[in-house]
């Protein structure tokens, strides 16, 4: 994601839910934001709203999913702010997600994730939020690329670690 | 882009990390989990871990290996050194195979840590001092209570102390801590104005079941698998017991568990697919997720709120002119010189078949072929004629219901009219909220109007301006008792009387000079001193005059059992408490000890001799203490229902952990042949719990319309909705815990209310708007959920939420049988609320989460 629609997000949404827990960092080991690679994964001409499309990332063993939805969404791009991006393994147990209006569902057990709202389980069991991918949107070509993940792809130890 | 800090790698616990068991803290499943804790700056490596997993690999879907953000954690010990904190679902425990729920799988995330999102954990003993509180001693707050306790004893009698406590186990600290509560409160001080954690008396929920002779947790969680049909009555599984659901409930429903059904069923006896009858006015998610399962094997009853005995009741009358009852059992395993009474008033044999259900249908909401299709899935014999097996499991709908005796006893007669209780895949009673570990001496009030009741109501005593000193423990009555502005409002005022008089002049710092003065405001004013004992300052907490900070789950030995298979473990010690945090079973005993010094010092014996029995070093010691109560446990299996449901005689926290996820079922029982410790899988199949062993049965009352506290409003066209409230996936109880959790709050920023769409379009509301609850109790500002959860002139809200609580418009009625309050059922008018709260409604999803389907 591009520094100015960060900042323009920051601008727009939960401020006081933001203020409050930028305070409570959660222990443990810094985020490496280093290392992901930059991934064409898509054309913003080619998007239609709630047709996702599906790609691999960070590496091929790891699915994902890029859609354009109808309304504007957290770590959205594009004009819209409508342009996401998450992993499609279950954050619970690792089961498939498929994408279905503006949700990603799991058939397993039914948790449920909101796509316009940083992937948060709104229903069901998982406990972690789904893994949004970072995406950036080149104002010229159209092109979408996947330049990070932020969260954990279910499954590993890290999302950079896996043989 | 990440509303909150997010992980993209974990840490791995070297082979050489801690180990422990443990329990979930939260809902009545009672997932196993282990634990790991290493040093911070340790590492294993993907190969070789604590986890013994190859870490290397990507896990596979279902049998893989699941440590997710939420899982870790890093604490730090009294010693002042750091360690990783890991807590992990256990694949080995046959509760949950691995699998956690929302709530379970953020465990780690509740760890105390100075700088994270618990920090403001409860560290010191807080005396109220003007507007704020000072940090004190243990000392000194205990010499308040003890010498304050028996000063207003002495003076004022054993009932000027009321407590509110919890009685259950998980997250309160199961039998440890209440037999030390009950070692304090109902041996030592004997008030009869106690009251636990979520209602304003101490009773039994379910004494409609258990005066019949039948325990509410009698099947285990094999049952569920096995069953021909389940009825969830009043029970929304998939949200409030939800692993109990996934890995027992829908594994019947797909079909999963035929083969288990072949090996446990008679030679012959079908076995299919299991059946589920789902009683509730709200098609919630267990609905609609049973529903995208197998629609054609769900039936969803959605009675008139408060109906639900006339309902069983038409059930049952409905099997038996179907001659769907087993007659040989009732003879052999019922007391039929009770039967009468069941048989003139709940069966009502006197009103001819179809007046009884044209008259159930108009009270019920519920058409008689819906009554009809019912009673066949629960009780007409399978092919062959083999008996169907129905697990029927109530909890909320039906305990918190206008008739609570009523309503119960209903039910567990249909169940055992159909012999549907002590056979694999049956069994009746409770889904069960938390865990349990009820280990007390006898309580003042035995039982229901029927046996030596009904219990004194503890909320309208404190209201009504009795009592002078109030303990509450781990609950938050501010948000969870019945009627809450007003008993809040009440509490505020006397509270405020006390601290006047205290402050006039100063408050001393002198423990003996403090206690004098708050005797001197005790006798001149209706003052009352509010002790909170807890893990966070809780909303109650606000007017408390003395604050006591407890220790929480995983900062104490506790052992508890679950519901589903009243499965014994322990929930190991695997952290220190904050600060200067207690056990509540030792804060108890350091009060009971004091009062036993203060009256030996006197040569008052016979008071000492109450509060003795509470020198306890360890858990371990206080939990032997409790397993005397028990009694003999010495009997053979066929004699099991003569024990206690939660008999633990003779097992011991070393025991246990050697047990580890297995644990052992309640009743424990002592083999006369063997010696040996034997657990109870399942209950109730040679004998009921009564003296002669026989199910007592009962007439039900006929329906007479609603109490005056509900009945005021049905024609005032002010109030047109009906309003019940429940519980959601996301949070635990008040949310001490989950309001300082980011993946929580943010997906809860508001207590939120669910509108039908006929009447959203009435009330010009939509989905993200703000709505105002409101009746003649109370009112409640809330986000609006337009969906088809609710039936048009219904509305739901969540119970209670940090940010306000539902019970602001419940009624102080109680079931004047059993003082259980009708918490399920009100009326109210809603209208619009034109501000908007962005902040919250830009991080909240605003979609419906009863809607699983994929269109």
């Amino acid at each position: 994601m591009s520094t100015i629609s960060r900042r323009k997000f920051i601008q727009t949404t939960s401020a006081s839910a933001l203020l409050f827990f930028a305070g409570l960092n959660r222990e443990g080991q810094a985020a490496s934001p280093k290392g992901y690679p930059a991934k064409k994964i898509g054309n913003i001409k080619d998007l239609k709203v709630n047709e996702p499309v599906t790609f691999t990332y960070p590496d091929d063993k790891s699915p994902c999913v890029l859609v354009k939805v109808d309304n504007e969404a957290i770590g959205g791009v594009g004009k819209g702010k409508n342009i996401v991006s998450f992993s499609t393994i279950c954050t619970h147990m690792g089961c498939p997600l498929a994408y279905n209006k503006g949700r990603l569902v799991c058939k397993c057990h039914y948790s449920m994730f909101d796509v316009s709202r940083n992937g948060q389980t709104y229903q069901g069991l998982a406990s972690q939020w789904v893994a949004q991918i970072v995406l950036r949107l080149d104002a010229g070509t159209g092109n979408i690329y996947a330049e990070g993940v932020e969260g954990l792809i279910y499954g590993r130890i890290g999302n950079l670690k896996m043989s | 882009m990440s509303l909150f800090k997010r992980q993209d790698s974990l840490p791995i616990p070297p082979l050489d990390a801690e180990t422990y068991t443990t329990v979930c803290q939260y809902c009545s499943a009672g997932c196993g989990y282990n634990v790991y804790v290493w040093p911070e700056k340790k590492s294993g490596t993907a190969k070789s871990n604590a986890f013994h997993v190859d870490l290397s690999k990507q896990a596979q879907l279902l049998s893989g290996f699941s440590y997710t953000e939420t899982m870790h954690n890093v604490i730090t010990r009294k010693n002042g050194h750091r360690y990783h904190l890991a807590i992990i679902a256990a694949k080995e425990s046959r509760i949950n195979k691995g699998d956690y729920s929302i709530r379970g799988g953020t465990n780690a995330l509740t760890a105390y840590t100075p700088t994270g999102y618990t920090r403001d954990r409860l560290k010191d003993p807080l005396l109220r001092k003007g507007n704020g509180f000072v940090a004190i001693s243990w000392d000194h707050a205990v010499e308040i209570i003890a010498t304050l306790t028996k000063s207003s004893m002495d003076k004022y009698g054993a009932d000027s102390i009321a407590m509110k406590f919890y009685d259950h186990g998980s997250s309160g600290l199961g039998f440890e801590d209440n037999w030390g509560a009950g070692k304090l409160f109902l041996s030592g001080i004997k008030t009869q104005y106690l009251s636990i954690h979520n209602r304003p008396a101490y009773n039994s929920e379910v004494w409609g079941s258990r005066e019949r002779g039948m325990h509410e947790l009698n099947y285990d969680v094999d049952d569920a698998r096995l069953a021909d049909t389940i009825v969830l009555w009043g029970a929304n599984a998939y949200e409030g017991a939800t692993v109990f659901y996934t890995e027992h409930i829908m594994p019947n429903l797909q079909g999963g568990s035929i083969d288990e059904k072949k090996r446990e069923f008679a030679a012959g006896e079908p076995a299919e697919e299991g059946r589920i009858v789902i009683i509730d006015p709200r098609k919630n998610a267990t609905t609609t997720v049973s529903q995208d399962i197998c629609a054609e094997r769900v039936l969803h009853l959605r009675p008139n709120l408060g109906t639900d005995w006339i309902l069983a009741n038409a059930l049952a009358r409905i099997v038996w002119e179907n001659s769907w009852y087993d007659g040989d059992y009732l003879l052999k395993r019922t007391d039929m010189s009770t039967f009468e009474a069941y048989r003139n008033k709940s069966l009502e044999l006197a009103t001819p078949f179809d007046t009884l259900l044209a008259n159930a249908e108009k009270i019920t909401g519920i058409s008689r072929k819906e009554m009809e299709e019912a009673a066949a899935w629960i009780a007409k014999p399978k092919a062959g004629g083999f008996r169907r097996r129905t697990l029927t499991l109530y909890e909320k709908g039906i305990i918190w219901n206008m008739k609570n005796y009523d309503q119960v006893a209903a039910i567990a007669q249909l169940s055992v009219m159909t012999h549907n209780v002590g056979r694999p895949g049956t069994g009746c009673g409770r889904l069960g909220g938390h865990q349990e570990g009820y280990v007390r001496p006898p309580a003042p009030t035995p039982g229901s109007i029927y046996a030596g009741g009904p219990p004194k109501n503890v909320d309208k005593y404190i209201t009504g301006g009795g009592g002078k000193i109030y303990w509450v423990g781990a609950t938050d009555p501010y948000l969870s008792t019945p009627n809450s502005k007003f008993f809040k409002k009440s509490v505020k005022k006397r509270a405020a009387n006390l601290l006047d008089y205290l402050d006039n002049g100063g408050i001393p710092s002198d423990p003996k000079a403090y206690v004098a003065k708050v005797l001197e405001a005790f006798k001149k004013t209706d003052g009352l001193f509010m002790i909170v004992q807890d893990i966070y300052k809780t909303h109650t907490a606000e007017d408390a005059m003395l604050i006591l900070p407890a220790a929480g789950w995983g900062e104490a030995v506790d052992t508890s059992v679950n519901c589903h298979s009243r499965l014994l473990r322990i929930y190991d010690k695997f952290m220190d408490a904050p600060g200067e945090a207690l056990p509540d079973w030792k804060i108890l005993a350091l009060v009971g000890n004091k009062l036993k010094a203060l009256y030996e010092a006197e040569g008052n014996k016979e008071m000492a001799e109450r509060f003795s029995g509470m020198d306890w070093k360890t858990d371990a010691e206080v939990f032997e203490a409790g397993s005397h109560e028990f009694g003999d446990n010495r009997v053979a299996e066929t004699d099991e229902a003569r024990l206690s449901a939660e008999c633990y005689k003779g097992v011991t926290h070393e025991m246990l952990r050697k047990l580890g996820n297995e644990g052992i079922q309640t009743p424990v029982r002592q083999d006369p042949v063997t010696g040996k410790l034997v657990g109870t899988k399942r209950r109730y199949q040679y004998s009921f719990a009564t003296k002669d062993g026989l199910f007592k049965w009962y007439g039900t009352d006929a329906w007479t319309g609603y109490p005056e506290e509900v009945a005021k409003y049905i024609d005032n066209p002010t109030y047109p909705f009906w309003f019940t409230t429940g519980r959601s996936q996301h949070v635990w109880q008040t949310m001490y815990h989950d309001k300082r959790i980011p993946e929580k709050i943010l997906s809860l920023p508001l207590p939120y209310v669910e509108i039908h769409p006929d009447d959203a379009v009435k009330l010009n509301l939509d989905t993200g708007d703000m709505a105002e609850v409101f009746n003649e109790e109370g009112s409640c500002l809330a986000l609006v959920y337009v969906n088809d959860a609710t039936k048009p002139g219904l509305v739901f809200g969540l119970m209670f939420h940090e940010r306000g609580t539902m019970n602001d418009l419940t009624s102080s009625y109680t079931d004047p049988k059993t003082t259980m309050p009708w918490y399920k059922g009100t009326k109210v008018g809603v209208k619009k609320y034109t501000g908007k709260l962005d902040d919250a409604i830009k991080t909240v999803s605003l979609l419906s989460n009863n809607d699983v389907t994929i269109k």
